[in-house]
């Protein structure tokens, strides 16, 4: 019913925008550019895959435990690391290595752990077809319905938690203006926090998702952050929901972009499926460096005629 | 060390002018560290021979080769972060410009002088194992054949780089910081790729074989390699200090720390940046080149973003961003470390053996840790970059008296 190529273009789709608006969301309150996404993502598929095939089921009574396992390890990384470095002031290079140090952490212990599955329990860790534990809905696979749905559901919490709750106020004001809003008493320690709970959380949960549609390796947070990258450049880094949908465009765009091609010219274009998001975020840096988030704006400020926004590119 | 504010000079943009309390307390820590950067030469001297005693010299002149081949990667990679304030995250392009180019186009040379098979199947696995070995062969028997090879391998490597040098500046001049580096970074991984799935250019996945130009000298080959390759890292380090050190180097500082102030003194930044990632590039792909000649194979999929932008940049900042010195330092420290983790990694670390887990994967242990700890205790590095001053400290102190800023200049 539906076809082969949009069921796992959703269901990866749906992860590239949870892990493009987690580095979103990291980056307005932070400045960090946060590559241990990459390792983040990968812990939150692990998580689910020693769950299903330890204990059975299926995967996804397994999400909510890799949503936390990527907040810790996002709470220590802001303990740790980039606390420190945003009380020094650090500028963006800084505070974007010390973030590849961790990741590169968290990767080798990915691989120990793997090595310890292999051993110890016999399972092969390293090419993992999660697909295979997937259930069937409405004659699709049930990772094309559940994921984005799940996905609308964890961004629409976000919505409600950023705009209905106070602490959700307090974070959007250390977002627009963190000294005024230190000033008038909020915490920013508790929102950067905060922040790094929810985009730790949203990129094991994306890295879950998305190894529902692709195979599941140690290294699949490493291929594909520059992927979840292109997805934040595209919405423009600069609000939460242009990385949401920036990461959901490129995803899908992959998909479709190869399925398509692949049909005209050949199958030798799938080994250049990468092709695709770099292009996007490329045309995106020379055409429109602020990105959907920018260009909507500038479009809606020149049809009512508001003054437009002076958005940092 | 500088805490606050000092957080590394470089890449300020927004800042100008930022340079005043950060550096002087990096001026007075300096005189301490100017000791003990010959203290880790030595130390590292010591830590070598003492290998070489117990572990032999096969051991110590693959440290040599490792070290020097990421010397010229690393200081390359210096010249465009530490110099000239360019966020390089996809130093792993120009060295696969180099790479390529050494494992595509030499062989095919001689292959279509001497009639053998020179288009898209010298890349065809089945055709370019016979093919390169009758080069390598054919390479033995001529001193000066072998010699001209080389020669010729590096400067079309260089040619290489230089050219995916100048196509990098392009985005470079219009994006900054953190998106320039992604850019590159998302580049250097397609055309890892593009190695990767086109076949007729470095085999695909099947690589390619490189022609030998050390066979000449083959009971000792290995000895010789390693030889060529340090005095390589050493010719570079010398022309990059010297380069730095130039009127050329000043304006690569000027343009790293204020970039208006060079604009308003009539430097052009744009050209200059772009020569800075031009030389560079070219410095990369002769690594990259030096790199599949040793190892007489190209494969694509070796040449990932780990192995050759994040290794370096964490080699760059254990050394110091922006000091040569420090990078060469930097670069022998953590290849010693890497090497005995993986030669002592069954009888050290046997207790994770036991749980069946490899100890290869705390070398990226060690190298994240490096990079965490740098960054948060020794933003500096071991050598931190020196401050230079136009005029010699005596000279600034005396014309400052003249002109009665005494108490505040010194």
């Amino acid at each position: 019913m539906m076809p082969a190529w949009l069921a796992s273009g959703l269901a990866y789709a749906s992860g590239l925008s949870l892990t493009a608006g987690g580095i979103t969301l990291l980056y307005i309150t932070t400045r960090t550019f946060n590559f241990a996404h990459a390792s983040m993502a990968t812990w939150g598929f692990y998580v689910v895959y020693t769950g299903t095939v330890l204990y059975g089921g299926t995967p996804y009574r397994w999400l909510p435990l890799s949503f936390l396992l990527g907040a810790l390890l996002g709470v220590i990384c802001y303990l740790v690391l980039n606390r420190h470095l945003l009380a020094r002031k650090a500028n963006t290079i800084t505070l974007m290595m010390s973030t590849l140090g961790y990741d590169l952490v968290l990767l080798a212990f990915i691989q120990m752990y793997c090595d310890y599955l292999t051993y110890s329990l016999k399972l092969f860790p390293r090419r993992v077809t999660m697909s295979v534990y997937d259930i069937e809905l409405f004659g699709t696979s049930g990772a094309s319905i559940i994921l984005p749905l799940t996905a609308v559901a964890v961004l629409s919490l976000l919505h409600l938690f950023i705009t209905r709750t106070k602490f959700g106020t307090a974070m959007r004001a250390t977002i627009e203006n963190s000294l005024l809003a230190g000033a008038s008493g909020i915490n920013s320690d508790w929102v950067y926090l905060a922040s790094w709970v929810i985009g730790g959380g949203m990129a094991a949960l994306g890295g879950a998702f998305m190894a529902m549609a692709m195979t599941g390796t140690p290294v699949l947070g490493m291929t594909t952050i520059p992927f979840m990258f292109a997805g934040a450049i595209l919405g423009g880094l600069h609000s939460l929901y242009g990385g949401i949908l920036g990461g959901f465009v490129v995803g899908l765009a992959e998909y479709a972009g190869v399925y398509f091609l692949a049909a005209e010219v050949g199958s030798w274009v799938l080994g250049y499926r990468m092709a695709i998001p770099l292009l996007i975020m490329a045309v995106t840096l020379m055409v429109f460096p602020q990105g959907l988030a920018g260009a909507w704006a500038t479009m809606v400020g020149k049809v009512t005629g508001l003054r437009k926004r002076g958005v940092e590119a | 060390m500088g805490h606050d504010g000092g957080q590394g000079h470089w890449i300020e943009k927004e800042r100008c002018g930022g340079m005043n309390g950060a550096d002087k307390s990096v001026s007075r820590t300096q005189d301490v560290w100017m000791k003990n950067e010959v203290v880790i030469g030595l130390v590292m001297v010591a830590v070598l021979t003492v290998i070489m005693l117990t572990l032999g010299l096969p051991l110590v002149l693959t440290i040599l080769i490792d070290a020097a081949v990421f010397t010229i990667v690393t200081l390359s990679l210096n010249l465009e972060v530490g110099h000239t304030g360019i966020s390089q995250f996809g130093r792993v392009l120009a060295v696969i410009a180099g790479a390529f180019v050494v494992g595509a186009v030499p062989g095919r040379v001689l292959a279509f002088l001497n009639g053998l098979p020179y288009g898209v199947s010298y890349a065809d696995d089945a055709v370019n194992y016979k093919v390169v070995p009758a080069i390598s062969d054919l390479l033995a028997s001529s001193l000066p054949l072998s010699v001209g090879f080389l020669l010729f391998s590096f400067v079309l490597a260089a040619v290489a780089g230089a050219v995916v040098g100048w196509l990098t500046s392009r985005p470079a001049i219009r994006l900054k910081e953190a998106y320039l580096g992604i850019s590159l970074l998302a580049f250097g991984d397609f055309f890892m790729w593009v190695g990767h799935n086109w076949e007729p250019l470095v085999g695909g996945t099947t690589a390619v074989f490189v022609p030998d130009p050390f066979r000449v000298v083959w009971g000792s080959r290995f000895q010789v390699i390693v030889i060529v390759a340090v005095i390589m890292a050493f010719l570079v380090y010398l022309y990059l200090e010297k380069l730095t050190r130039s009127p050329f180097g000043r304006t690569l500082h000027m343009v790293r720390d204020c970039d208006v102030a060079a604009a308003v003194c009539g430097k052009d930044i744009v050209s200059i940046r772009t020569q800075s990632l031009m030389i560079g590039s070219a410095l990369a792909a002769v690594g990259g080149a030096l790199y599949v000649i040793y190892a007489g194979t190209c494969t694509a999929i070796g040449f990932t973003r780990l192995t050759w932008t994040f290794w370096p940049w964490a080699y760059m900042m254990l050394g110091g961003i922006g000091s040569n010195r420090g990078v060469v330092l930097g670069v022998l420290m953590l290849t010693v470390a890497r090497t005995l983790i993986i030669t002592y990694r069954s009888t050290l670390f046997g207790f994770l053996l036991a749980w069946g887990i490899d100890p290869m994967w705390l070398e990226y242990t060690l190298m994240g840790l490096v990079i965490m700890l740098v960054v948060l205790f020794m933003p500096h590095g071991l050598v931190p970059a020196k401050v230079e001053s136009i005029l010699p400290a005596g000279r600034v102190r005396k014309a400052a008296q003249e002109q009665g800023f005494g108490a505040t200049v010194g």
